[in-house]
């Protein structure tokens, strides 16, 4: 979409001289352990030594020649990226499907003050444009050029939001002490160690391994990485059979260290990645700055926001912390999230940590024209409380049948004299009957929804919880669904559908509703839907 | 972006119970009869084909292991053929019951399902394109398939199956012209 403002004249650029110096590094890298083994194996495997050099070599001429050919441009609407010596590559990218341009700098990166620059657009798979590396001053350039040229929210009758100036007086990103717009929100370290310490296992590990390898990537090839972890794990399975005498007093200490470690790094971690956050929104993009060692930078339209989750893991909900995360329509998030094995070094989160008390303070400034936090939730019906903890009853039924016929039939093999369990503790899987009650009916509790004017909300959740609310504009289908359990019950599921549903874990749903109310909520959802306009690239 | 006024967001915000549009389930268009042969057809030669080679692989297994194994083996294969003979026979009729569409004030619903049923609610203004397909069995029949494309995550793409292939083209053509009916032509 070419526009009449003079800053739309061509920008034309070439990548950075320590792109070289990036590919020589990268080269020796993944070069050096299978030139040592070969060194090792000496004459025998001659050809292998040849081999590596040879392909180093051709990599080497590879990269040196889509260097010097490498030219970016920005013209008529498109920024036009063209490489290639003897098979020439142009890739076209119009301005207007660019979703993001992301900023990522590294330890390495900063020595030599030059960044690297990963394009998103809507849609398509992978149509992603990646510029390693680029000075920051000329990626500030980049990105204004490419800014001033997105139409931006101007469409939308806010023509009173000079975008191209905000764009083109905008200070370097990565620069935070400055800062893009107004800051919505700072996350203090203090949160950050909370995080860290109240961090599920799962994502600690992620993030834990994310910046730890940001770190070690930068100085360690990936085959001596391997070998560390498997001389660990022989050093510490060998520890184990020495210690001999107390199996138990290893493995509780070991525990505890475990634990005492995980937390350490949990908290390194979550500091490591998140470092000094920033969320802040200069007219329509939302902005986004951290990190400790490696420091990233993006920026988000916030119209792009398909669904936004306000999550309360169980830990981090009695220290009163939410986390705020998003999902956005875009091909290459799910290409990204399947290239990290799930850990998006914090692309999925608005704000990784904050008081749950602030939150809805913050809500409008992604949607602005969102209706306020209702005051009641319509819940779903009680016969939820029976749908739920049935299969819990079933269960523990089960087991205490099981267990009883096992004691006693173990009671008339074995000699009398011999210490046995009462019958009684057969009874012991019983107690799960209370406890499957206790848990269903908390979760009705908080179950249920809130249909506004423009926004659908759900949430849910026993001990931890989640909250989802998505524009009815963005609602791609709706789906009911009952399984044979729940038309016994006369309830059925609701679920809505929208685009890129990748970081807030399947967008929102809401069970056991009465059969009737949910067709009419369904028919009501999807009529507001349609009558709203849905849009797919700004 | 219009800002609605704070009175607006008022009297908008949350009047749940009273804005639901009615629960009465939807009087769905049944898909054409003929269907049901075709899932036959289609039934009756994936089953046939798995039952042959379950069949053979329960053969060399039976070899391997000795006479015990027969009974079990017979047993187990028996049991698939029977759910293959229901899958064939029984099913297609239930599943013909159970599934439907109905075009609703541009809002397409598609239901389906036999013991988990689903009803997929698609607002036309969301289509993204419309494939017709036409496979072999289905030509046999008269009949061709419609698929559905959304940009959303899990419903990516809806299927309406067994329609004729006269009404499918028809259908089709209402769809999309319904869909871009609206102001955001994607």
């Amino acid at each position: 979409m070419p526009s009449d403002e003079p800053a739309a004249a061509a920008l034309h650029g070439r990548l950075h001289p320590a792109t070289l110096i990036f590919t020589v590094v990268g080269l020796v890298r993944s070069t050096f352990f299978p030139l040592v083994i070969a060194l090792l194996a000496g004459r025998r495997v001659a050809w292998y030594l040849w081999a590596i050099l040879g392909f180093a070599g051709l990599s080497l001429l590879w990269s040196v020649a889509r260097y010097f050919t490498f030219t970016y441009s920005i013209a008529g609407g498109e920024l036009v990226i063209r490489h290639g010596l003897i098979g020439k590559q142009e890739r076209h990218i119009p301005l207007a499907r660019v979703q993001d341009v992301r900023l990522e700098q590294g330890v390495a990166h900063r020595v030599f003050g030059v960044v690297k620059v990963d394009i998103e657009t809507a849609g398509g798979s992978g149509a992603e444009a990646s510029l390693s590396v680029l000075s920051v001053a000329e990626a500030d350039r980049l990105r204004q050029a490419i800014f001033a040229q997105v139409p931006g929210e101007a469409a939308d009758g806010d023509a009173d939001i000079p975008a191209l100036a905000t764009a083109a007086a905008a200070p370097s990103v990565l620069r935070r002490s400055r800062g893009e717009g107004e800051t919505l929100w700072h996350v203090p370290l203090k949160d950050l160690v909370l995080a860290g310490l109240t961090a599920n296992h799962l994502g600690t590990v992620m993030a834990v391994l994310f910046g730890g390898f940001a770190l070690v990537d930068d100085l360690i090839p990936e085959e001596s990485e391997k070998q560390f972890y498997r001389a660990a794990a022989r050093l510490l399975s060998r520890g184990l059979a020495q210690a001999g005498a107390a199996p138990w007093v290893v493995i509780g200490v070991a525990i505890a260290a475990g634990l005492a470690s995980a937390a350490v790094f949990s908290v390194a971690g979550s500091i490591l990645l998140y470092f000094g956050f920033r969320l802040g929104r200069d007219g329509e993009d939302l902005h986004r700055g951290y990190g400790l060692l490696t420091r990233r930078a993006s920026r988000l339209p916030r119209r792009r926001i398909q669904v936004l989750k306000i999550e309360e893991e169980f830990l981090r909900r009695l220290l009163g912390l939410a986390t705020l995360r998003a999902d956005t329509a875009g091909g290459a998030a799910t290409a990204a999230s399947q290239q990290d094995g799930g850990a998006h070094g914090g692309r999925d989160v608005l704000v990784p940590v904050l008081p749950r008390a602030s939150v809805p303070a913050l809500l409008p400034q992604f949607f602005p024209d969102l209706e306020p936090e209702p005051e009641t939730w319509r819940r779903v019906s009680p016969r939820a409380v029976r749908r739920e903890a049935l299969p819990g009853v079933w269960l523990s039924l089960f087991l205490s049948a099981g267990l009883t016929a096992v004691l006693w039939n173990v009671e008339r093999l074995v000699p009398a004299g011999i210490g046995l369990p009462s019958l009684w503790w057969g009874a012991l899987p019983l107690l799960l009957v209370p406890v499957s009650f206790v848990s269903s009916v908390l979760s009705y509790r908080h179950l249920g929804y809130a249909l506004g004017a423009r926004y659908f909300r759900t949430r849910r959740g026993a001990l931890s919880r989640a909250e989802h609310i998505v524009p009815l504009r963005n609602v791609q289908a709706v789906i009911l669904r009952q399984t044979p359990f729940d038309r016994r019950q006369r309830l059925a599921r609701l679920q809505i559908d929208s685009a890129g549903q990748v970081y807030t874990g399947g967008g929102p749903q809401i069970e056991h509703l009465p059969v009737a109310e949910a067709i009419a909520l369904a028919r009501t959802l999807a009529r507001e839907a349609e009558r709203q306009r849905y849009r797919w690239d700004r | 972006m219009e800002t609605p006024s704070p009175a607006e967001i008022e009297s908008a915000a949350h009047t749940t119970p009273t804005r639901l549009a009615d629960g009465r389930p939807p009087a769905f268009t049944p898909l054409d009869p003929r269907v049901v042969s075709l899932w036959r057809l289609d039934n009756a030669v994936g089953y046939g084909i798995l039952l042959l080679l379950s069949g053979a692989g329960a053969f060399f297994l039976g070899r391997a292991i000795g006479p015990v194994a027969w009974p079990w083996l017979a047993v187990a294969w028996g049991a698939l053929a029977l759910w293959s003979a229901f899958m064939t026979m029984r099913h297609p009729t239930l599943a013909y019951a159970a599934s439907g569409y109905l075009l609703e004030e541009r809002v397409l619903l598609i239901r389906r399902g036999v013991w988990w049923q689903t009803i997929q609610f698609l607002p036309l203004s969301r289509l993204q394109h419309v494939d017709l397909n036409r496979g072999p069995f289905e030509r046999r029949y008269g009949l061709a398939s419609l698929v559905l494309h959304t940009a959303g995550t899990h419903a990516a793409s809806l299927q309406i199956p067994g329609l004729d292939a006269d009404e499918a083209v028809r259908l089709r053509d209402q769809l999309v012209a319904t869909g871009a009916g609206g102001d955001d032509a994607v």
